[in-house]
Order: C-alpha cells, then structure tokens, then sequence
C-alpha cells in the first residue's frame, strides 16, 4: 500500500480522468473469476448434484437464508444483488491474501481491489441507488414523508441525513478493514518474514468473510428498512 | 514543534483513543454473548453470528480512526 496506487491520466474531451490501474486489474480478474464459476457450475445440472454443484447450492442456499431471515416478505428478489455483492467481495478480499505482489507494476503493487476507496464508494453508492429504488417503488410518495405532521418532518430530514452518513460508512468499513489488514501483514513483515506473519494472514482470511458477511447483511437491513412497513 | 510531528502526535492519539472505546464495546458486547449462551446454550450459534456483526460493527469506529491516523501521519491523500 505504502507505494500507492498506479494512476494513468488520460485527457478525454477535455475532461482528466485518472485510472487507478492496479484495482482495474484485479477487479477485472475478480469479476472473471466468477463469471467463470457461475457458467461452470450453471451447465449440466441434475437432480442428484455432483461436488461442485452441491458446493455452489450451498452458497445460494446459506444467502436465501440470510435473505429470508432480514427482509421479511418479497425478500427472494433483493437476491441477486445481495449475492453478487457477497461473492463480490468475498472473492476480491481473498485475493489479497494471494501472493500477487511477485508482479511488478510500473507503481504500486497487485494486491486486493477493495483496499482502493474508489471501488467500495462505488459499490456503496449501488446500495444506495438501489434502496432508495426499492423504496419508491414499494411506497411511491410516502418513502420521505409520512404525514405533516411535526415528527414525520423530522424523521424526514434524518432520513435524508442517513442517505449520505449509510453509503460513506459502508464504503469506509470494508475499505479501511482491507487497508489495515495489509499494513499489519507489512509491518509483521518487516520484522520477521518468516513465519510471523501468518496468524495475521490467517485473521486477514477470517476478516474477509467478516466483512462481506457485515457489508451483505447492512444492504440487507437497509432494504429491509426501505420496503418495510414501517420504520 | 513542526506541523509534521504534531501531526503524527494526533495519529497516535486518535488510534490509542478509539481503541479505548472500542475495546470497551466488544468487551461488553462479548460480555452479553457469554451470558446469554450460559442461560440458554441452544441458541449458541444465532447469537455467535449477531456478535460477529456487533463486533464488526463496533471495529469500524476504530478504523475509522486508523484511516484519519493515515492521513495525519501522512500515508494517504
């Protein structure tokens, strides 16, 4: 991390935009990955599966449940977003603890896409879009305001607070957790590089699946909120 | 004093702070925990889970602190 990101600039049509090649990288090959486990597990399926589609339908299974078990009714819709989202990150959080870094950049180095703020902001600024979404659509104008009276204004104005306090923590959490976890890894590093640094690697694993788990079950709360009957 | 080391007098500062706190949090939250699965040890593994989020949750107030520890030692931005 403490090399920083591998930033192109590029002039288009007299904006400048910056890429941060690295996460691009690992992003995509993230996105990859699942695209390729979701078309291989999806052919030649049967009643009675085989390893690798009992492995896959116990994923899809165990987020069902998380599904049914926070948003109570109409909750099988939200799926596909919550599990792209939890395989998402999951995955991209996993990857960091590969030994990637043997790849040398221009700048920068290859680690986990989630340990670039721009990405979570992104997938937070999804969450947001799609349960303010969910909201309207289930409750047309009634989603900001109640009635007129004095408490409904209030739980208004906070409502619309929360809708920029919610995307900013979500996006900080999983970013600074991913963030931490590599400086850890890189100052054990430095002091020992033999040996030491694997309980953190191994907490850096429990971590991964923590806070895709925190990050999947916060949308879910959050649409939950959104479409539910009542605050 | 330079601003650069008073700068990095607030990093250590703010992470010893908000670590006082959230060590506080996940200690009464593990607190709870360990009650609750004394009175009723069946409910063990829903109860894990939830603590799992608390903490993860309580976790975050101290990384909020670690990443504005960053910026005024002057790692990032």
């Amino acid at each position: 991390m403490s090399e920083g990101h591998w930033i192109v600039n590029t002039v288009l049509n007299g904006h400048n935009l910056s890429f941060n090649m690295d996460t691009l990288i690992t992003m995509w090959s993230v996105m990859l990955v699942l695209i390729l486990v979701a078309f291989i597990s999806t052919r030649k399926l049967s009643i009675v599966p085989n390893k690798f589609q009992a492995f896959c339908e116990t994923i899809m299974k165990f987020l069902w449940g998380l599904t049914d078990m926070m948003v109570k009714k109409e909750g099988r819709k939200h799926v596909p977003l919550v599990a792209s989202l939890f395989l998402f990150i999951v995955s991209a959080n996993l990857m960091g603890q590969l030994p990637l870094r043997l790849i040398h950049l221009q700048h920068g180095e290859i680690a986990s896409p989630t340990n670039d703020l721009n990405l979570t902001a992104a997938m937070a600024i999804i969450v947001l879009v799609y349960y303010v979404t969910a909201g309207i659509m289930k409750k047309k104008g009634k989603f900001f305001l109640h009635g007129f009276d004095f408490i409904s204004i209030i739980l208004a104005l906070v409502e619309i607070l929360e809708m920029f306090t919610r995307p900013l923590t979500l996006a900080l959490r999983l970013f600074g957790n991913i963030l931490a976890g590599e400086i850890l890894v890189g100052t054990i590093l430095g002091m020992c590089a033999y040996g030491a640094p694997l309980p953190a690697m191994f907490f850096e694993v429990l971590v991964a699946f923590v806070q895709a788990l925190v990050f999947t079950m916060l949308t879910l709360v959050y649409i939950s909120s959104a479409t539910g009957e009542e605050h | 004093m330079a601003i650069t080391e008073l700068g990095q007098m607030g990093a250590g500062l703010a992470i010893g702070l908000a670590s006082c706190g959230v060590g506080l949090g996940i200690g009464i939250a593990t607190k709870g925990l360990m009650e609750s699965i004394a009175r009723q040890p069946e409910i063990s593994g829903t109860a894990s889970g939830l603590f799992l989020l608390g903490a993860a949750l309580a976790e975050a107030c101290a990384i909020y602190a670690f990443i504005i520890a960053l910026k005024l030692a002057g790692f990032i931005g």
